[in-house]
């Protein structure tokens, strides 16, 4: 034991701590993502919209499987949706959740000016946008996989032939479901990340998206059904529904008539045209963060 | 030697077709460097180009001997607002620090000890948009340091704060650099930078007025001499000997040359006067801000 008496002062201490490489900052970034998205460790309110639409979703998948499993027998044989169907079946959801989403990664960096002291870190620009491009391709994949494989599973379950030999006889259907939900995240987060590079507040770049896709819809229908000569082109610009011609496609079933099909375009085409889409928007995002803060 | 913290050659930076730095060289060694300058100066442009935030038109600058993109070691806090109102200090300190590449662990802990090292350990837990501006200035500083950079950069570090909170944030920055830890610190206020740094950069309208240790920019080239009587024919008789020399009353101001004390000796045992008081005579910082580098330092008292 000491006899005397000693002052300790926490004062500054340097740090001589490990420091890790970009790829973990990156990471750092896509759960600073996750984070924002669902308003965790932020105010109630901000919980309340993304954990809405989770809870749709989880409230719709539990109103087809669960009865599917519990008085499957009385409902017929296999009373459950196919997977091809069950995108058309949630789609609005998914896409009112990157409309929150993309927003709550970009906007807030930017419009309370923290972008300028995370690129003051060894970061980049580009590595910050892969970051957020990331962050969003995980949730959207958990949107879309998670129902995806929960109701695959059930199909499974409830085959009269057999989980395994139902597994094996479909395997091409999960191929379909992995490529679909690529498509699905091509297109939708290329035109919400979009919106949320170059609108200044979340809730105008969320409209933005929508809006385009609702308008988009609405005027490729019209004009299309009325004259598929001259105007054909224009059912490129049906956004929304080229995923959808394109999970027909990859399915190799039709489930509906849509525009870009009904204009005469082959489902390669919608798929050159996600592309292209994507590529436009990652020009004009960079464009727009080149130029920040 | 150690690499000097900042050395600019002839950078130049265009905002489109205004010119926010025009051909700017200078080296400053670690420290506390001040960065002074009228609003529209060219400050946060440097401090921006010294980030890699923005590229430089032509020229070149390093930030401690590397490259701005490489930013292993600097921290920045900027002038504007920069804070997430909706997050709690400590996960926003914590992040920034992950971003500099700390484990989350040590993040965590040293964000901990950065928040208590700028007075706000009981506060830690709170929404950052419900402090007050002196408290949320105290989070962008410790964002600023948490990952215990060699260079930070603190642009205008004392705005929008009450007097209290002023010297407190000043206290802050002189103790900086008793951690080791260089510092840039841009400001327009003048007396801030006299009260914390020991390198002192000027600009004006984009160019360099003058970088140089403060010490030098305020003492050198001017002696002070008071005199009890015949401050006159001292005048007369040292201006006679080539000196350059201010009189106001029996204060004589004496711009410096070589064998200046022998003249001053001379002169005024000749006159037979008495000597009340020589020594160097300050030339405070504000006084000097009107005079490129090029140039003497002015006499005191001659501010246009």
């Amino acid at each position: 034991m000491t006899d005397r008496a000693i002052i300790v002062d926490r004062a500054y201490q340097p740090y001589e701590g490990e420091r890790r490489s970009t790829s973990w900052i990156m990471w750092a970034i896509v759960v600073d993502g996750f984070r924002k998205v669902f308003g965790i460790r932020r105010k109630f309110t901000r919980k309340l919209l993304p954990w809405g639409v989770i809870g749709m979703m989880s409230m719709i998948l539990a109103g087809v499987v669960i009865p599917a499993w519990f008085i499957g027998d009385q409902l017929g044989d296999l009373p459950l949706p196919e997977n091809a169907e069950y995108f058309d079946i949630i789609s609005l959801l998914p896409e009112l959740f990157i409309a929150l989403a993309a927003p709550a990664l970009l906007v807030p960096d930017r419009r309370q000016g923290t972008l300028a002291i995370y690129l003051s870190r060894p970061i980049n620009r580009a590595q910050y946008l892969l970051a957020k491009v990331g962050a969003l391709f995980v949730l959207m994949m958990f949107v879309w996989l998670a129902p995806q494989a929960i109701l695959f599973t059930s199909l499974a379950s409830l085959d009269g032939g057999g989980f395994f030999a139902y597994f094996a006889d479909n395997a091409n259907v999960l191929l379909a479901i992995l490529g679909t939900a690529l498509v699905y995240f091509v297109l939708h987060a290329s035109l919400g990340l979009f919106f949320a590079a170059t609108v200044p507040r979340s809730g105008f770049a969320a409209g933005s998206y929508l809006g385009t896709l609702l308008i988009a819809n609405l005027l490729t229908s019209s004009i299309v059904e009325d004259d598929t000569g001259g105007e054909r082109w224009l059912g490129l610009f049906a956004f929304e529904q080229h995923p959808r011609v394109i999970r027909d496609w990859f399915f190799d079933v039709q489930t509906q008539d849509y525009v870009p099909t009904v204009a005469g375009f082959e489902p390669w085409v919608s798929l050159a045209t996600v592309g292209a889409i994507a590529a436009i928007s990652a020009i004009a995002i960079w464009v727009q963060y080149r130029r920040l803060p | 030697m150690a690499a000097p913290a900042l050395r600019v050659l002839q950078l130049t930076h265009d905002y489109g077709s205004v010119r926010s730095l025009a051909d700017v060289s200078f080296d400053a060694p670690p420290g506390k460097i001040g960065l002074v300058g009228a609003n529209g100066a060219g400050k946060s442009t440097l401090i921006k180009l010294s980030l890699g935030l923005l590229d430089p038109t032509s020229g070149s600058i390093e930030v401690m001997g590397a490259d701005p993109g490489a930013r292993t070691r600097v921290g920045y806090m900027p002038e504007a607002s920069a804070l997430p109102l909706d997050q709690k200090a400590a996960d926003f300190v914590t992040y920034t620090a992950q971003l500099a590449g700390l484990p989350s662990r040590d993040a965590r802990r040293r964000a901990s000890e950065t928040l208590y090292l700028v007075g706000l350990d009981e506060e830690r837990f709170r929404f950052i948009g419900d402090f007050s501006t002196g408290m949320q200035q105290r989070v962008k500083l410790a964002q600023a340091i948490v990952h215990d950079p060699q260079l930070v950069f603190l642009d205008e570090p004392t705005a929008g704060l009450d007097p209290e909170g002023r010297e407190s944030m000043l206290g802050l920055i002189r103790r900086l650099g008793d951690f080791g830890t260089s510092v840039v610190f841009s400001t327009h206020i003048i007396t801030d930078i006299e009260r914390t740094c020991d390198w002192v950069v000027l600009l004006d309208g984009g160019t360099l007025l003058r970088s140089s240790p403060l010490e030098e920019l305020g003492s050198h080239g001017v002696v002070r001499l008071e005199l009890h009587d015949h401050s006159e024919e001292v005048t007369r008789l040292l201006r006679a000997r080539g000196a350059d020399v201010k009189v106001e009353g029996d204060v004589l101001h004496i711009r410096s040359f070589d064998e200046i004390y022998s003249a001053i000796q001379s002169s005024v045992a000749q006159a037979g006067a008495g000597i009340h008081l020589l020594e160097e005579a300050n030339v405070t910082l504000e006084e000097a801000f009107f005079v490129p580098s090029s140039e003497p330092p002015p006499l005191p008292g001659s501010r246009p």
